[in-house]
């Protein structure tokens, strides 16, 4: 029997994930970042219209800036099965200019009042900077971000060198574009390639803007064909180093937004490697006051953002945090310097019940830690307390969840 | 896979391997529609109540279905997983998420809407249950009448080997506060009763009679018709005694029901006749396993021609049948017995699971098509404000196309309430 078309009706409430950023009201915490998801004005509009808070439309310069785009320019980093594990680019700023932006931005801001629309930015002379955030806060913009980390084909002044690798150029380029802003918050989007974050998040705080995007994708070589020698992606054989962004670089981003939040006082926008609601957790957590997404959504589309805004109620009941914003930085007064950790004798545990005898803990710990593991007859794994230092290495080669655990020793 | 619920990280392992097809095949394939690739993103990033609720949200009876639907012929015999290796486990999934919220505690729910009109459900199987929940979302308030507990069938005769009463009842529970349960048998002068109080009825009884099979000594002490033989075993499986040696006849999910029932129940011989081949059984193959494993023993090509015995059942006298090439109006070849072919099985007892039909005589007034309600595509009778769905309307089906014709016809009782749509469907 067929059925007559039907529409569900909700019968779960949404819970109430908005709350305030710069000044900005989120609906959630969970933002487009600039790729090529905001390059294309229907796709925003599907975007927003299926709950994404806000947009950072993907990075525009002036008219006449060349954009020299090159294909294929997506690669992907397959780890075991997981083929976009991490995913790599070597595209370029978009190629729409400033005044197909401004348009975007209009209609956007018309349609969509209450979504966050930001527009991305990238330059070479003052005056040009200048000019473009002029014409964005006049189309209606409510926030700018500034790519000083586009790892590909630099347009900036340095060839081969990011503008947020040289401290003097940061600041300075960024003083001139919050000189310019009247109106709306101004973020630096910076890059991890460099010998110490904090000093460049300083930079960008001297300069008076008033937020980091941090950060952005990792600097790559996808790969390379072994038959050929040909780099990945191959281009007539030829290739050069890729973004990789997704899942991969997740932790890369968590220690980068860890640091600059330890040291600096500055809000940050995260973005790199999130994929879902509970990497948006830990993202806040370390100091993220919204999360930005790319790569899940290029490779899911936005229907992604039904399990993030889930995802995040649920958290947020299950911890009885009211906001989202209560999250912010609730992780960053347990991240010590080494010397700062506790010295506990710690002893790995094995829940013989669980294991299914596999042995790969044994292995492990004997050609890789202190052949602390017997392998009884019945293939289940022993641990001899007296060898073992409670190193932690067993647990992750465990394939069983929950069947070694790392305890003090007492 | 029956029976088994997936620990958190089988779960969680199956959930990574779902592809999250666009527009995936799998939700057109259920019945109820259940957001299947969004369900299982959710468990596969650690979001498991919220899995739960959008399953909850399509079906209603989504802890029952996670543990009985036969997905492999519904949402898994599409999966698109299925043609690179073997398809995801659907729902082994959604049973794991749903069962997680009934340790955690269900989920509140949003305050529905008011209306002042009032729908009155007969019979809280899974087609009355899911009509009468999606009705009082709309706002309705709904009076739903069944003789006993809610659940139906699945309540009443599906094997606890194969739903426990708890199981049923993380549904059950749920939906209760929804509806207010009247226990009451309809019959002529209710039903009249209930067509003045109500704006609208909805008809769900099912199929409560079991069909006789017509053969002589039917009535003979120890031929049990397989409804009665289910629930009884099921209500009071201490104070059911079988013989030693017990025959079904019949070609059905029912039939491998009532044979696995008769084993665990202590039948030293359990022997299912049926008049075709297996090719021609409509069965869902893990039920069928299941039987075999239980050490019931399958015959095919038998068609019983009368009982055997005095006073109790000793056997049962059959012929070998042979397929036609012509076929029935099921599509399937018709069995002719061959001449000469007379034997006899002994028994104690004899089941006969060979179909049921519509045991409510008080719903003369409602016409019928071939045995069943009938009804139009809104699931409109042919008498004023009177809906249908469920078994009753479509012979045996499947849990699942109850919920969802309920569902469906909460819908369409929506529509003629709000003035959408005309009372009577014209048939
Ligand atoms: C033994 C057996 C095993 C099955 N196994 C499966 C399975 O594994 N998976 C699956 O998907 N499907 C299975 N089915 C099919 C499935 O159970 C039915 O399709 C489904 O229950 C039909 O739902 P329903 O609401 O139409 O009717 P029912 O489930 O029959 O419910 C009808 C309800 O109406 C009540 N009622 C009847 N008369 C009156 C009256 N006069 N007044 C008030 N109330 C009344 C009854 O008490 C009952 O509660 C099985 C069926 C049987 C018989
Ligand atoms: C194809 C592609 C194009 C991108 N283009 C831009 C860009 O124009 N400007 C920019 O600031 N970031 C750009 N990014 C980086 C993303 O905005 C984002 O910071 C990065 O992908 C990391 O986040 P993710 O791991 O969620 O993908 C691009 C990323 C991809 C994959
Ligand atoms: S109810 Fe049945 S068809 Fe629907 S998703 Fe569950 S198992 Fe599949």
């Amino acid at each position: 029997m067929e059925y007559k078309k039907f529409k569900e009706i909700e019968i779960y409430p949404a819970r109430d994930l908005s709350y305030n950023f710069l000044g900005i009201q989120f609906e959630n915490p969970f933002i487009l970042a600039a790729a090529p998801s905001t390059d294309d004005l229907e796709m925003v509009r599907r975007g927003f219209q299926m709950g994404w808070a806000g947009a950072i439309l993907k990075t525009t310069s002036v008219e006449g800036t060349k954009v020299d785009l090159c294909y294929p320019m997506m690669s992907a980093f397959e780890h075991e099965g997981r083929k976009l594990f991490g995913m790599g680019n070597i595209d370029l700023i978009s190629e729409h200019h400033i005044d197909k932006v401004e348009y975007n931005v209009r209609m956007l801001k018309k349609e969509f009042p209450a979504k966050m629309v930001a527009a991305s930015i990238m330059a070479g002379r003052k005056e040009d900077w200048q000019h473009l955030v002029e014409r964005l806060e006049k189309a209606g913009v409510d926030l700018i971000e500034c790519s000083f980390s586009c790892p590909q084909g630099n347009i900036g002044e340095d060839p081969g060198k990011m503008l947020a690798q040289s401290l003097s150029a940061t600041e300075l380029t960024a003083r001139w574009v919050k000189e310019a802003s009247k109106r709306v918050p101004i973020s630096i989007k910076i890059t991890p390639h460099v010998t110490d974050i904090v000093e460049v998040a300083r930079a960008v705080k001297r300069s008076g803007c008033d937020a980091l995007t941090a950060s952005n994708s990792i600097q790559a070589l996808m790969g390379i064909d072994i038959k050929t020698f040909a780099p990945t992606p191959s281009l007539d054989g030829k290739s050069t180093y890729s973004g990789m962004t997704g899942p991969a670089i997740k932790p890369i981003t968590l220690r980068t937004i860890a640091e600059i939040a330890r040291n600096v006082d500055i809000p940050i926008m995260g973005t790199g490697g999130a994929s879902t609601w509970s990497d948006a957790v830990e993202f806040m957590s370390v100091g993220a006051g919204v999360v930005e997404f790319c790569t899940v959504v290029m490779h899911y589309g936005f229907r992604v953002i039904d399990d993030l805004n889930s995802g995040m109620s649920h958290y947020l009941d299950e911890m009885k945090f009211s906001s989202p914003k209560e999250i912010v930085g609730k992780a960053l007064p347990n991240i010590v310097s080494h010397n700062e950790l506790p010295r506990k004798r710690m002893r790995n545990h094995i829940h013989e019940n669980l294991c299914i005898g596999c042995d790969l803990c044994y292995v492990a710990c004997r050609d890789g830690g202190h052949n602390a593991i017997d392998q009884l007859e019945n293939r289940i794994a022993h641990i001899d307390w007296e060898r073992c230092v409670g190193c932690g290495l067993c647990k992750f080669v465990c394939p069983v969840d929950d069947c070694i655990e790392i305890m003090e020793w007492i | 896979m029956m029976n088994l619920t997936l620990t958190a990280q089988q779960a969680r392992v199956e959930a990574e391997r779902c592809l999250q097809c666009f527009d995936a095949p799998c939700e057109q394939a259920c019945p109820t529609h259940i957001k299947i690739p969004k369900f299982i993103s959710m468990i596969r990033n650690g979001n498991i109540i919220g899995a739960a609720e959008i399953t909850k949200t399509s079906n209603a009876l989504a802890n029952v279905c996670g543990k009985i639907c036969p997905e492999e012929i519904f949402c898994q015999s599409v999966c698109t997983r299925g043609k690179q290796d073997s398809p995801i486990q659907i729902r082994e999934l959604h049973f794991f998420a749903t069962q997680e919220e009934v340790k955690k505690g269900f989920s509140k729910t949003k305050p529905f809407p008011t209306l002042n009109k009032k729908v009155a459900v007969v019979g809280a199987g899974p087609s009355g249950l899911g009509c009468a929940f999606e009705l009082s979302k709309y706002g309705y308030l709904v009076d739903v009448f069944d003789k006993g507990k809610p659940g139906g069938v699945p309540r009443n005769s599906i094997p606890a080997f194969r739903l426990a009463d708890k199981e049923l009842e993380s549904d059950t529970k749920f939906l209760s506060k929804y509806f207010s349960l009247k226990k009451k048998t309809v019959d002529g002068k209710a039903f009249e009763q209930i067509q003045k109080l109500y704006n609208a009825t909805f008809l769900a009884v099912g199929l409560g009679k079991d069909r006789p099979i017509g053969i002589p000594g039917e009535k003979m002490k120890g031929v049990l018709p397989v409804l009665q033989f289910l629930e009884s075993a099921k209500a009071n499986p201490k104070r059911m005694k079988l013989g030693k040696r017990v025959v079904i006849v019949g070609g059905g999910n029912v039939s491998l029901d009532a044979a696995a029932t008769a084993k665990r129940l202590g039948a030293e011989s359990v022997i299912l006749v049926y008049r075709r081949s297996e090719k021609e059984m409509r069965v869902w193959k893990a039920e069928l396993e299941e039987a075999r494993k239980q050490g019931v023993e399958i015959r095919f090509l038998i068609n019983p021609v009368a009982v055997v015995g005095k006073k109790k059942v000793e056997g049962v006298k059959c012929r070998h049948t042979k397929l036609r090439k012509q076929k029935d109006k099921s599509g399937r070849p018709i069995p002719v017995e061959v001449k000469g072919s007379e034997f006899i099985i002994d028994a104690n007892n004899i089941i006969i699971a060979i179909g049921q039909s519509i045991a409510a005589d008080w719903l003369e007034g409602v016409e019928r098509e071939k045995g069943y309600i009938k009804v139009d595509e809104n699931f409109r009778t042919s008498v004023d404000k009177i809906f249908a769905g469920g078994d009753m309307i479509a012979g045996e089906g499947t849990i699942v196309q109850s919920v969802a014709q309920g569902k469906h016809a909460a819908q369409a009782i929506h529509e003629f309430l709000s003035g959408k749509q005309e009372a009577a469907s014209g048939i």
